[in-house]
């Protein structure tokens, strides 16, 4: 593939694609907001289309699993491609807004969700455990910040503690915010650098190479 | 011409292409600036060593949110960086490294990425993209369920996470803590960098993610620019002090520029 194609139009169409949101931003130019929708609705078009590319793989990815009957895993990649059937085609021949697809969601995914989604409080309760153990200065300070928010958010403590609704509200209102605003404003900083680079075409990892001179 | 409110925002912006460009052109002319040293970064050759001496693979996963089309791309694009980097180590080490994938749009960057460094490193023979770039879900908790049976089933040595990380990422490292793998973890999502802090080996804070691709490709051009980008910081903390200072003396005027 020639250099130009390679390495130079994505460069312009990424500078391009780039400046139109700065200047709708920035510039009152008639125009340029019907053309960010536009652009921003082939953003979505092309979103959809890695969407089948993503399916695409997983389906080849898991019938070679299936063929293969690949140890510990071809029930799992069977029960996945039935699964990605089942919704597709009452996704498309049903509608998702039909009952049949609805009560698909809400027996299966929905609850599977929840049931995924509950099961953090025990990664948290573990990963806390851990970390909770005493071995410096900053695990020290840790497990103090902890147990004041423990006892503030526990009903009965609460009430019992004096100034644990104080000492939390000091702690999340100064401390944790002001720690959390620098975090926010250095990630911004970051992200807006990121940002020039990309449009300037030196952030190459999107172009899938690793520096500006490959 | 000009949108009244947004012109300090526009000024702003301004200072900061300018010395972001000041500090890639300061960096091409051979001042390349000292970075400190970033151990999560630094653990990456230790993290692929290990896996090849265990003979396991790396997992790589750039997100469990966000999309390449949304406010969290830049995240995205800087884990897309690292995954390039890891590669080449992986390549060169000849340790299988598996992509998982939320975001569809990264799959024909990811594969183009890895096949570069694979090509690279003389070991395209060893690059499998069906195998190695694998497509979950781009639903969080089916993403989430996802990882952690590839967790269980594969025990990688090595398991690296950077892109924007949404609270199931914790079932995540989770799983991977429980089967002994060294972990890498970064997000510039606040609510959650403490969630990964607390399990992984190894954390990247904030902007440490976006610096992530300049700082292992020691690339001038991209190091550059983040000396300009401390530089704008240093821009912020001046306006800060000189915000607070003026607002203790009575003063509206700094913060009345935002309204400019």
């Amino acid at each position: 593939m020639s250099l130009l194609v390679r390495r130079q139009i994505p460069i312009v169409v990424v500078f391009l694609c780039a400046l139109l949101p700065l200047a709708d931003f920035f510039l009152k130019i008639p125009g340029t907001g019907p053309a960010l929708k536009d652009l921003q609705s082939w953003g979505v078009i092309l979103a959809g289309f890695a969407l089948v590319f993503g399916a695409v793989n997983l389906s080849f990815l898991h019938g070679r699993h299936v063929l293969r009957r690949t140890r510990n895993q071809w029930p799992f990649s069977a029960s996945l491609l039935l699964a990605m059937c089942l919704y597709s085609v009452v996704g498309v021949f049903l509608k998702p807004t039909s009952t049949q697809y609805q009560w698909l969601y809400n027996t299966i995914m929905f609850p599977l969700s929840a049931t995924v989604y509950s099961s953090l409080a025990f990664a948290l309760t573990s990963a806390i455990y851990r970390s909770m153990r005493g071995r410096n200065l900053e695990t020290a300070i840790l497990v103090i910040a902890c147990v004041i928010v423990v006892v503030r958010n526990a009903p009965l403590l609460a009430l019992v503690v004096p100034y644990a609704t104080e000492a939390n509200d000091w702690l999340s209102s100064m401390v944790s915010t002001s720690a959390m605003r620098g975090i926010m404003i250095g990630a911004s900083l970051g992200a807006i650098a990121l940002g020039i680079r990309t449009m300037l075409g030196m952030e190459t990892g999107f172009l899938g190479r690793a520096t500006e001179g490959e | 011409m000009l949108y009244s409110g947004r012109i300090f925002y526009l000024v702003m912006l301004v200072i900061f292409w300018v010395l972001t460009l000041s500090g890639i052109q300061i960096a091409r002319r051979g001042k390349i600036p000292e970075f400190r040293k970033l151990a999560g970064l630094e653990a990456l050759h230790e993290m692929v060593g290990r896996a090849a001496e265990m003979n396991k693979s790396i997992h790589f996963s750039t997100g469990d949110g966000g999309a390449l089309t949304g406010t969290e791309a830049p995240q995205v694009v800087a884990g897309l960086a690292v995954l390039g980097y890891v590669a080449s180590l992986a390549a060169r080490y000849g340790v299988k490294l598996t992509y998982s994938v939320f975001v569809p749009e990264a799959i024909p960057i990811a594969t183009d990425l890895m096949r570069q460094a694979y090509v690279k490193e003389g070991k395209a023979d060893l690059f499998n993209a069906e195998e190695q770039i694998r497509f979950l879900s781009n639903t969080d908790m089916a993403f989430a369920s996802a990882v952690q049976g590839i967790a269980e089933r594969e025990r990688p040595a090595a398991s690296i996470m950077l892109g924007p990380f949404y609270g199931p990422a914790m079932l995540q490292a989770e799983a991977f803590k429980r089967v002994g793998s060294i972990q890498l973890a970064g997000t510039a999502r606040g609510y959650h960098i403490p969630y990964l802090a607390i399990i992984a080996d190894y954390t990247l804070i904030g902007e440490e993610i976006f610096a992530a691709g300049a700082y292992v490709s020691k690339d001038p051009t991209q190091m550059g620019s983040i000396r300009g980008q401390d530089l704008a910081k240093i821009v912020i903390i001046a306006l800060t002090v000189l915000a607070v200072v003026a607002a203790a003396a009575g003063s509206r005027a700094i913060s009345s520029l935002f309204k400019i």
